[in-house]
């Protein structure tokens, strides 16, 4: 159904129709639209709901969004009940470690990203579309073929349970789909600025510090965005090669809690407490950059 | 705080050694070239595309070979690998099936010896039985393919419905497009976990359902407890998710479909459908393809799900945390990897397919070549 009225309202752009059947349609649009945002808030509210509550609310057996009393207290709580279980295990340690890993592996991932793909998109050499068209297509292999191998190469280099393996491995520009987004941002850039340049004598890494940089600044925000996301949310990683719980980042953090946790009492005041915790910036970081999360999507689908 | 910091500072150290070291083979890499003779163009670009290169070399190339090599052997990371040649792939294929006589007939009755029942299906007084001598394998295959192969259509379905209701004369999309964008972003490990307790026994769920249960007078569904109900669970986790990043993709699809081939159209007498069917899906089948090969290779790795809900060992895990399981709880590094092979093996006959289909469904306007 949704699909004949949207087939309709292409011709209705262009002279936008008035009328009962339209009205109606109108608010058949409307009605599905919150209805859906519903559905996604929700749970939402739900999660920060049961954060704010105290342990014998939550199993009421009804539906309650308000908790009464609402428990702020239950995010320093959650902390004690962590160094409970291991003292080390401060609320300021494991955002530490979080913030550590995010922006150290977001930092090598951009920057050689973008080195990369102007590698890539600015310069001919034999070999080169043969290597993109390779590069792209390990996006295809299951993380979890490389994953027993590559514990085996940071094992032998003795970096086991370091923060090696979630951010030096992070410069070898290990993320394809980036690369492929900043060599077609590349590819729009007019050549004649390079070449203005080099008659003046300017060396390459000159002109992609001083010109390429500066210009490509955008994508390179969108982008931005997107590895600070996925590093923050990295959890497979960081479970293979981290095995110290005060060296673990918040998805893993959150993991060990819930582990400590018998089936019996479920503390999900805390847990959805936790959860709030991990996705609180992120949210905070979409809303303030929301431009950039649609553009980086965006310009991964144009030529998929 | 100062543990803390010596915890840091070694992989900062490294850290900034590595992209110091990587410069200078670049830089090394750049001179080699011209003094062979190659010219400057060339060489530059062959240089500055290194980084990646070396880290292929090393996570891709060298893993994907070891990881070949690592299932043929028996290795538990204390001593060396031992050569068992095909004995984890038979291992993984020993499969066996059986007819069933009647429909309280046991399941092992009808199997090899020491194999377990992985599908069972009865028609009328028998049925036949699928069984393994290592079920959780199968078990988490079937538990993995049949998600995918449902949460994918569906999913795909559900965001061009989401995308298409986005594309009417919608006031304030901006706003829109951010709220119903706002579940992918939402940390995964935040999602299960708040998908957990929502569908966990007295969760949001049933709480809300409990009038409607004691109206049909029945049990309130145990959801992931339950071998019939887990996988539905797994689904409505995943449509949920996938509002977001291929509504965005699919809506700016819908933007770019030029507006005179409607107009074309309807001039020629389409009806709504008729336009739908003929226009808009065409033209939207580049981002409907690359949805679908997107969300199919994520649907079959699905991982932090499974890391956090236990499901019933009849309904088996994802493989992915199956292998992982295998692998680093387990050690068994041989049969992980063999298992993680025919995982990828899978993926690249699925993949494959896509492609293959696509020249027969997808609609390259104009399509060029060269550098896109």
């Amino acid at each position: 159904m949704a699909a004949q009225t949207a087939a309709s309202s292409y011709i209705e752009d262009t002279a936008p129709p008035q009328g009962r059947g339209y009205i109606i349609k109108q608010i058949a649009v409307y009605a599905l639209l919150i209805l859906g945002a519903v559905i996604i808030l929700l749970p939402i509210v739900w999660m920060i709901s049961t954060s704010l509550k105290t342990e014998d609310q939550l199993f009421t057996g009804t539906v309650n969004l308000i908790p009464n009393p609402a428990v702020p207290q239950n995010y320093i709580d959650v902390w004690d009940s962590f160094s409970s279980i291991n003292p080390q295990m401060t609320a300021w340690r494991i955002l530490a470690n979080t913030l550590f890993i995010t922006v150290l592996a977001m930092v090598g991932e951009i920057f050689s990203a973008s080195i990369v793909a102007y590698g890539f998109a600015r310069f001919r050499w034999r070999g080169r579309d043969l290597l993109f068209a390779l590069m792209l297509g390990t996006v295809m292999i299951p993380s979890i073929v490389t994953r027993i191998p590559s514990f085996l190469v940071w094992k032998q280099f003795d970096l086991l349970d370091t923060y090696d393996p979630l951010t030096v491995h992070a410069l070898f520009a290990w993320g394809p789909l980036y690369v492929f987004l900043m060599r077609q941002f590349f590819l729009t850039i007019p050549r004649e600025l390079e070449e203005a340049a080099l008659i003046d004598g300017a060396n390459t890494v000159q002109i992609y510090w001083f010109i390429m940089l500066p210009l490509i600044r955008p994508i390179m925000l969108a982008i931005a965005v997107l590895s600070f996301q996925g590093n923050w949310n990295n959890f497979g990683g960081a479970l293979i090669y981290l095995t110290t719980p005060e060296k673990f980042p918040l998805a893993l953090a959150i993991r060990f809690f819930d582990s400590s946790l018998s089936i019996e009492a479920p503390q999900w005041h805390y847990m959805m407490a936790l959860s709030t915790m991990m996705a609180a910036p992120i949210l905070l970081l979409y809303f303030l950059a929301q431009k950039q999360f649609i553009e980086g999507i965006n310009v991964g689908a144009v030529k998929g | 705080m100062g543990e803390a910091i010596a915890t840091y500072l070694p992989t900062l150290v490294r850290y900034i050694l590595v992209a110091i070291g990587l410069g200078i083979v670049m830089y090394g890499a750049f001179r080699l070239q011209i003094a062979l003779g190659i010219k400057r163009e060339a060489a530059t670009g062959r240089a500055l595309v290194l980084p990646w290169f070396i880290g292929f070399l090393i996570f891709n190339v060298f893993t994907i070979g070891s990881s070949l090599y690592l299932s043929f052997t028996e290795y538990n990371l204390f001593r060396a690998p031992e050569w068992v040649g095909l004995d984890n792939y038979a291992q993984l294929f020993d499969v066996s099936a059986g007819t069933l006589q009647s429909r309280t007939q046991r399941s092992e009755d009808v199997l090899a010896p020491r194999h377990d029942e992985v599908i069972r299906i009865e028609i009328g007084e028998g049925g036949w039985v699928f069984g393994a001598a290592n079920e959780d394998f199968w078990r988490s295959m079937k538990l993995t393919m049949t998600y995918a192969f449902l949460s994918v259509p569906i999913g795909l379905a559900a965001s061009l419905g989401v995308a298409l209701l986005l594309n009417q004369h919608v006031k304030g999309l901006s706003f829109w497009r951010v709220l119903y964008y706002a579940p992918a972003i939402i940390p995964v490990v935040s999602t299960v976990l708040l998908w957990r307790w929502i569908f966990s026994n007295s969760g949001l769920i049933n709480s809300m359902f409990a009038p409607a249960y004691r109206v049909l007078g029945v049990d309130p569904p145990r959801w992931f407890n339950d071998p019939s109900y887990a996988l539905p669970a797994f689904i409505i986790i995943s449509l949920w998710g996938v509002f977001g990043a291929n509504s965005v993709i699919l809506l700016a699809g819908l933007k770019g479909i030029p507006k005179d081939l409607y107009e074309a159209a309807t001039v020629d007498g389409a009806g709504e459908w008729a336009k739908f069917r003929n226009v808009t899906i065409p033209m939207l089948s580049p981002a409907l393809f690359y949805n679908l090969v997107v969300s199919t290779i994520g649907a079959l790795q699905i991982f932090e799900v499974a890391a956090f809900i236990r499901t019933p060992a009849s309904v088996g895990t994802f493989l992915n945390w199956l292998i992982y399981t295998e692998a680093f709880g387990f050690r068994r590094m041989g049969l992980a990897s063999a298992m993680a092979w025919i995982m990828l093996v899978v993926i690249v006959i699925l993949t494959t397919i896509i492609f293959r289909s696509s020249s027969a469904w997808v609609f390259y306007q104009g399509a060029r070549e060269g550098e896109g």
